[in-house]
């Protein structure tokens, strides 16, 4: 025989609702309403560089320093499989260049990335990014196909932007 | 007061800063990367023997010393660093640092004291925490699923 255990209430300190507030958020101004209310296409997330994960650690340095880039967003068939930044050269490349440099991206790459959707809050990406420690977030759009990049850069830019409409 | 009085009005002293990473110009390329990758940055300043930088030497320019040459790693840094050097002090206001890394385009600026001598190092990321905290209802108090903060950072 279950024996189910009773719920209890609010009460008596257990259990919240964190939706029982159904009350219209407030802001103090239109930035935070954007931060909050906005979405993550709306800031600057293009240009941004993608590699297939198949292409040589050698042929990727090549043009990160031809396009003079710092990060680059790795594709399979397609779809993101991973990242590769110039922190992951000074992480996992560079010390050992010469033996590693005909092998494929995806050996070095940061796999399966954080990232943040087009339609999310830009607050959720700044979270990720400030708190989380993410420096740069691929941005994809519903279907899953990137869309765009955002890092520390954009980020300041949109910030000091919307302060000046306010 | 808010963001724009702040930004004109607070130093470069009120970011959280970063620790620099002195090098002289003879410690080797491999050494120079060790400590970068230790303290997590993306750069070290070489500094001269009065403590005044002289030069840098950046993840960006070491992926083209990975290509130009084949055994970069044991050869001093003095003699690949990049000479011009952006600074502020560290009494200037935060404005004065926006408007000299959106100018040129830069990642990294060093800190000075009054006396010139090289202190800390800022940039970028820096920044945007800095314009970040002035929103920390918004950002901080975002609510996030668990998986976001294990998956795995650029470099491991």
């Amino acid at each position: 025989m279950t024996t189910r255990r009773k719920r209890r209430g609010a009460e008596e300190g257990e259990f919240e609702d964190p939706l029982k507030d159904y009350s219209t958020p407030t802001y103090a101004d239109e930035t935070e309403q954007r931060l909050c209310e906005g979405r993550v296409g709306d800031l600057q997330i293009t240009p941004y560089i993608t590699v297939d994960a198949n292409q040589t650690v050698e042929q990727t340095l090549r043009m990160m320093a031809e396009k003079d880039i710092a990060y680059m967003m790795v594709v399979d068939d397609g779809r993101l499989a991973g990242i590769f930044s110039e922190r992951d050269v000074l992480h996992k490349v560079a010390e050992q260049y010469q033996q590693i440099k005909s092998r494929p991206l995806r050996d070095v790459m940061t796999a399966k990335p954080v990232v943040v959707y087009d339609s999310d809050s830009p607050a959720k990406a700044l979270n990720l990014m400030v708190i989380g420690g993410f420096r740069h977030l691929p941005v994809l759009n519903v279907d899953d196909q990137i869309v765009g990049v955002l890092g520390p850069r954009r980020v300041t830019a949109y910030l000091c932007q919307q302060f000046s409409k306010d | 007061m808010g963001l724009h009085h702040d930004i004109l009005n607070q130093p470069v002293s009120e970011l959280d800063l970063r620790e620099l990473i002195a090098v002289s110009p003879t410690t080797t390329v491999r050494d120079a990367v060790s400590k970068m990758r230790q303290k997590k940055l993306g750069c070290v300043v070489v500094v001269g023997e009065d403590g005044k930088p002289i030069g840098k030497f950046t993840e960006r320019l070491l992926i083209q010393l990975l290509l130009d040459h084949s055994d970069i790693l044991d050869h001093p840094v003095g003699q690949y660093t990049a000479e011009v050097w952006d600074m502020v002090k560290n009494t200037d206001p935060v404005a004065k640092l926006i408007d000299a890394m959106e100018a040129k385009k830069l990642r990294f600026m060093v800190v000075v004291d009054q006396d010139g001598k090289a202190t800390d190092l800022t940039g970028q990321k820096g920044l945007m925490e800095y314009i970040v905290d002035h929103f920390p209802r918004q950002v901080r108090a975002q609510r996030m699923a668990t998986e976001f903060f294990t998956g795995e950072r650029e470099g491991g």
